[in-house]
């Protein structure tokens, strides 16, 4: 698997490095290059139309980048270069990412959309599910109350059995994030989580991210709009505007980072 | 007094048991329809409405096969009547040659497995609109085959067949092979419950209502669209097998569009997604015509297709989730009796008391 000679130093989790993207004449990515280590909250940040979100899509393999690597620390404590796998293979490496516009299955219940999440740890076939062998059922109900236990966890273990269509915004992104959870992840991506929850939502959202890093031992990378959120809950913030790197730092500097602030307010101008 | 307790508490634990488990319920339905063919011999039932039964219970098992591709996966194929054709006439060609029943019908499901993957392939191409269409040519291309190709379907004198031997020991007789038919239905009503409700089934939907996030958890759209394709041509070839082996005889007309659009129309009515919605849409759309419009209109050719085209746009409009939710507002309607807020009701319920 591992076919990147290059391995990442200790309590490193992912280094992207030197990706570049392109659709047509437009480079959405510029020689974009940052890290995150073990058990950290790194937020992504840049004006609209920064390719913030394509910065995820080349992570995850939704892109292919036309050059660069993506190391990333795995599920085995391999190193492995994310650019020579499937985009349905990300997810086994310990690498999972939520969408903008959550993306659920509406005529399921809340259960069977975390289970989703977990697609790829069950080891029995379609065979075994038809004749509903004993490990197969022994399969399913623990993935079941590991769902559960996850839907607990984000506090919504009561609506579990409801359809999720229908449900209120801060559920179903909360919904999202449990799928992710479910599937033993090392780094959770996820794009703006806060879009869409008023002030109290959010507070809670900021509250979650720093629960899940704590109990799950998990790194994440998030986009969001809501500098307020990001700046509370990140440990590092790297800003990027038309593709390009600008700067990587904690809250604090970014905030008094002069090209960070040219980026931001050359943005007001237009 | 210790006997009633005893059996209220049984009714009480069988009551539990069906409300519970939905494999008792299919039985229990199964074993409701076997009890057809005794009728007809008792006399209360015509002959001709056991064969209407066995096609609606064949059709039942072909539109569950559809159901599953459209209603999970979000595919759509019209190329269902093809695979039925090919699955009757595929018995008959490989019993005419000296293979058993149970292997020839296993050769014929193995090959139509293999075509189904081919028009799997199709879909990791094309979408929507274009996938019908593609499907829609290989139903096209079966039934020329049907017409034309001598050798494997006798042409238009079609082809005859006899009720099989199961495992070489037990010979089906016509109420026998109605029994057998049910087992069948019966058998892959559990196999669509147990598919949907499985791994399979969540990957389907996920697949159906968003590629990206289907792929982000790891659910290769690709593997899964070939696998709703495999899965429907099974349970469309299944139904072809039994069609020749209940009425013996197979003939290349039947197996045209018009057939694949009744199977679609099947699922529609009765309720995609649902298992039993299935049956009822079948039996509406096959067999409320035949049992009862065809006798009362004699004469009037094609009744059954204006009563299918007036009835989809019924359930369309009313029941965009199929005809099956009706059996849920009856529910309703009763629960509102019972609390006595329907006001008509209330007043038969007072003459009663007086």
């Amino acid at each position: 698997m591992s076919n990147s000679t290059v391995n990442l130093d200790k309590g490193m989790l992912l280094k992207v490095d030197n990706i570049s993207i392109s659709f047509g004449g437009l480079k959405a990515v510029d020689e974009l290059s940052f890290d995150i280590k073990e058990r950290e909250i790194v937020g992504l940040i840049g004006p609209n139309g920064a390719g913030k979100t394509t910065v995820f899509n080349c992570i995850t393999q939704f892109y292919d980048a036309d050059t660069g690597t993506v190391l990333f620390n795995n599920k085995n404590n391999e190193t492995v270069n994310l650019n020579d796998l499937k985009v349905t293979n990300i997810i086994k490496e310990g690498l999972v990412r939520t969408f903008q516009n959550v993306e659920l299955v509406a005529d399921l219940s809340i259960l069977d959309n975390v289970l989703i999440g977990a697609h790829t740890l069950y080891k029995k076939g379609i065979f075994s599910h038809i004749l509903k062998t004993k490990k197969a059922c022994k399969e399913e109900e623990e993935y079941r109350s590991k769902a559960i236990e996850v839907l607990k966890f984000m506090g919504i273990d009561h609506l579990k059995d409801q359809y999720a269509g229908g449900q209120p915004y801060g559920i179903l992104k909360k919904i999202g994030i449990a799928r992710t959870l479910i599937s033993d992840p090392k780094l959770i991506i996820l794009d703006e989580p806060a879009a869409g929850l008023n002030d109290v939502e959010t507070e809670e959202l900021c509250k979650l991210i720093l629960n899940i890093r704590d109990k799950f031992d998990i790194s994440i990378l998030l986009v969001e709009h809501d500098m307020g959120f990001v700046m509370n809950v990140c440990d590092r913030i790297c800003a990027i505007s038309f593709g390009k790197f600008l700067a990587m730092d904690t809250p604090e500097n970014i905030k008094n980072n002069p090209i960070v602030q040219e980026a931001y307010l050359g943005k007001d101008d237009d | 007094m210790e006997g009633k307790k005893r059996k209220s508490r049984l009714i009480g634990q069988i009551k539990n048991k069906f409300s519970k488990n939905i494999y008792y319920r299919f039985t229990a339905f199964g074993v409701l329809l076997s009890l057809i063919p005794l009728l007809s011999t008792v006399g209360i039932m015509k002959v001709s409405t056991v064969s209407l039964f066995a096609y609606i219970i064949i059709f039942t098992i072909v539109a569950m096969g559809l159901n599953i591709l459209i209603g999970y996966s979000g595919l759509i194929s019209l190329g269902t009547a093809g695979f039925v054709g090919f699955g009757a006439y595929g018995v008959v060609y490989f019993y005419g040659h000296g293979i058993p029943y149970e292997f020839a019908a296993l050769i014929t499901l193995l090959i139509a497995a293999l075509i189904g993957i081919f028009i799997g392939l199709f879909s990791l191409k094309v979408d929507g609109v274009y996938l019908a269409i593609a499907t829609l040519a290989v139903g096209e291309i079966f039934s020329q085959v049907f017409k034309k190709v001598t050798w494997f379907t006798n042409a238009y004198g079609g082809v005859h067949f006899k009720f099989p031997k199961l495992f070489g020991v037990l010979q089906l007789q016509k109420s026998t092979m109605f029994i057998f038919l049910v087992v069948m239905m019966v058998l892959f009503m559990f196999i669509m419950y147990n598919i949907v409700h499985s791994r399979t089934g969540r990957a389907l939907m996920a697949m159906s209502r968003s590629d990206s996030s289907a792929q982000a958890m790891g659910v290769s759209v690709p593997r899964y669209r070939l696998i709703a394709f495999i899965i429907a041509t099974l349970f469309a070839t299944t139904g072809g097998i039994l069609y020749a082996s209940f009425f013996r005889y197979v003939q290349p007309l039947d197996w045209n569009l018009m057939l694949t659009l009744l199977v679609l129309a099947m699922v529609v009515v009765g309720g995609v997604k649902s298992i039993i919605g299935t049956f009822l849409g079948v039996f509406v759309i096959y067999g409320v015509p035949t049992l009862w419009l065809e006798d009362l209109f004699a004469g009037t050719e094609g009744i059954a297709y204006i009563f299918s085209g007036v009835l989809i746009i019924i359930v369309v409009m009313f029941y965009p989730n199929g005809a099956v939710n009706v059996f849920q507002d009856f529910k309703k309607l009763y629960k509102k009796y019972k609390n006595g807020e329907l006001k008509i009701k209330v007043k038969k319920g007072q003459k009663a008391n007086e």
